[in-house]
């Protein structure tokens, strides 16, 4: 009864291990809500006119136009250098050039070839729900319909469910399953994405990687199966997938972005091949990745724990036509502060990832 | 003795229980009733494909019930203990104090859990017929954390109401709060899996603090 006792009383160092623990979650906490971050990324667009990358900068509410080079720019001179990104103010005010690069700019031309891709490590790292929606991509109607069923994947293939029965459509599932295996498609799936959204102007199905490390791409065309497996002679081969992307550009030159365990980012063209899009490094676990297409180029934007990366790529042959890596500028004496303050740091939420988890010093 | 004191324990919460019980059939059966209109309303097909591709399942107006439930019964069974120091009388019974602080303790946590289990049975049974098992899994996955909390939240306030002094009560409440709010960080569907190991280290631990009250009581802490 002593023993137990003693230990009972021992109890108020567990109290004190909690007390502190708990101050190294609440304090952080409260001196960010004190002295909050002000992170501001700021919006970057490769001008082909100046071979320059333009940064909107939002300061008191005021835009400003910078290069990299410190030169700034009115508004006016702004949307002449990017007259691809400012041409509905180009079309109004009546400069809009008449042709680029030998090229006949319309707006329908300009407005099919731009396209925008953006996702980040939170996006990324969620629990999946494991339920994927399989459009008609050839239905012969403008507006995309939601299907009357969902699948899910299996260790055997896709397993078909009616919504309205909840049951498994075991014909549509074998169909799919099968057509996949014809194709050489080894089962289980290893990874899959698709845009299951009915707010897009076509569907490009899923992309999807088998167990040997195979990508292919499926649709539903017409209620049957559409397989294609994407150009396995390529320079991938030697490495393993680890994110795939589908896309639906306007201009439907491609069909997706993946990117392998070295970090490197391919575009999947409409064609089925891949290729290798001119950027150094991208980790998509973290870094957060924008790229704003045009006609001529892709401005890809790289946010890392560290500096902000920015490339403009061809948009036609995806070789690096410019880099700009800027270092984040010097962290503000507030953060530099709390660091010296609050050495341990205690958080359960983290820009990397939606999942609650513990994290120290992750800032 | 034991028996006894299990006894006693359902005389003076059987009225909480069962008023605990009647509203969460209550709420349960008001989010299935909201989950079936909607179905109705706005469609199946549409229905999945707003809760596959948003992330919305339909049991927000869950998430604070089991920590309301976990509070309040701690309220009633710890604050007639208290009131007057009644208390004293449990801890002269002949059996080890540390049993009988531990099995009214046990009765609270057993009720708890077997309500939680409940309504996550009726909720998954009912919810299977309507949906596939991966959103039924996924809207339990999204209540735990709701249920760790009000586990969390009777052993909190337990520990703070057997605590004699009251700045012991307010240092208590510090540290016990912060420890709830751990359950509800975020409404992100099934985003506590990485937690769950440490949700349950805690509550083993906040199941131990009462006793830490109740030795400071037995010292004479006024």
């Amino acid at each position: 009864m002593a023993n137990l006792k003693f230990q009972i009383s021992n109890l108020k160092y567990v109290i004190i291990a909690l007390a502190i623990i708990m101050l190294a979650w609440l304090l952080p906490a409260l001196y960010e809500l004190v002295s909050p971050r002000t992170d501001k990324m700021p919006f970057v667009v490769y001008s082909c006119l100046d071979s320059t990358f333009i940064r909107f900068e939002s300061v008191n509410k005021q835009v400003h136009y910078v290069d990299f080079r410190g030169q700034e720019f009115s508004k006016a001179e702004a949307d002449s250098l990017l007259p691809l990104f400012a041409f509905r103010q180009l079309v109004a005010e009546g400069r809009l050039p008449d042709s680029l690069y030998g090229v006949a700019l319309t707006p329908k031309l300009i407005q099919q070839n731009a396209f925008h891709f953006k996702t980040s490590p939170k996006q990324l790292n969620k629990p999946a729900v494991g339920l994927y929606t399989m459009l008609e991509s050839a239905s012969g109607r403008v507006d995309l319909q939601l299907p009357p069923d969902v699948f899910r994947l299996t260790e055997e293939g896709l397993e078909f469910i009616d919504c309205e029965s909840n049951t498994v459509n075991r014909a549509k599932s074998l169909s799919f399953s099968r057509e996949l295996t014809k194709h050489g498609f080894e089962f289980p799936v290893q990874l899959i994405w698709g845009n299951g959204t009915t707010r897009k102007d076509y569907d490009n199905g899923f992309l999807l990687t088998d167990s040997n490390n195979r990508l292919f791409q499926l649709k539903m065309v017409k209620g049957t199966p559409w397989v294609r497996e994407i150009n396995h002679q390529s320079p991938v081969t030697n490495h393993q997938y680890t994110n795939v992307f589908v896309i639906e550009p306007a201009n439907r030159a491609l069909i997706g972005l993946v990117v392998t365990d070295d970090h490197q980012l391919y575009a999947v063209r409409s064609n089925g091949q891949l290729a290798h899009v001119g950027i150094d490094a991208y980790d998509p676990q973290n870094m957060q990745i924008t790229i704003v297409g045009d006609l001529f180029h892709w401005t890809i934007t790289l946010y890392t724990a560290t500096d902000s990366r920015y490339y403009a790529v061809d948009a036609r042959t995806f070789e690096q036509v410019a880099r700009e890596i800027v270092p984040d500028p010097e962290r503000p004496f507030s953060q530099r502060l709390e660091r010296w303050i609050l050495p341990v740091r205690l958080r359960f939420t983290s820009w990397r990832t939606q999942l609650i988890a513990p994290n120290i010093n992750d800032d | 003795m034991l028996k006894s004191i299990f006894y006693k324990e359902w005389l003076k919460l059987r009225l909480f229980w069962c008023l605990a019980f009647v509203v969460h059939v209550g709420l349960v059966v008001y989010m299935l009733l909201s989950i079936r209109s909607t179905l109705l309303a706005s469609g199946v097909v549409e229905t999945w494909a707003t809760m596959i591709g948003r992330d919305v399942l339909m049991v927000d107006s869950f998430m604070y019930l089991p920590l309301v439930t976990g509070v309040c019964i701690a309220l009633c069974q710890w604050l007639p203990e208290m009131q007057i120091k009644r208390i004293r009388l449990t801890l002269h019974l002949p059996i080890d104090d540390t049993l009988s602080i531990g099995s009214m303790l046990f009765c609270s946590i057993v009720g708890l859990c077997v309500l939680f289990t409940a309504d996550a049975a009726v909720l998954a049974i009912v919810e299977q017929v309507w949906l596939p098992r991966e959103l039924v899994w996924r809207t339990f996955l999204t209540c735990l954390p709701w249920y760790f909390g009000g586990m969390l939240g009777y052993n909190v306030v337990s520990w703070c109401i057997l605590e004699p002094q009251w700045k012991g009560r307010c240092v208590n409440f510090l540290i016990g709060a912060p420890i709830v709010a751990l359950c509800f960080l975020s409404t992100q569907p099934a985003c506590y899996e990485p937690m769950y190991p440490w949700l349950l280290l805690l509550l083993v631990v906040t199941t131990c603090l009462p006793f830490y009250s109740v030795y400071r009581f037995k010292l004479g802490k006024q």
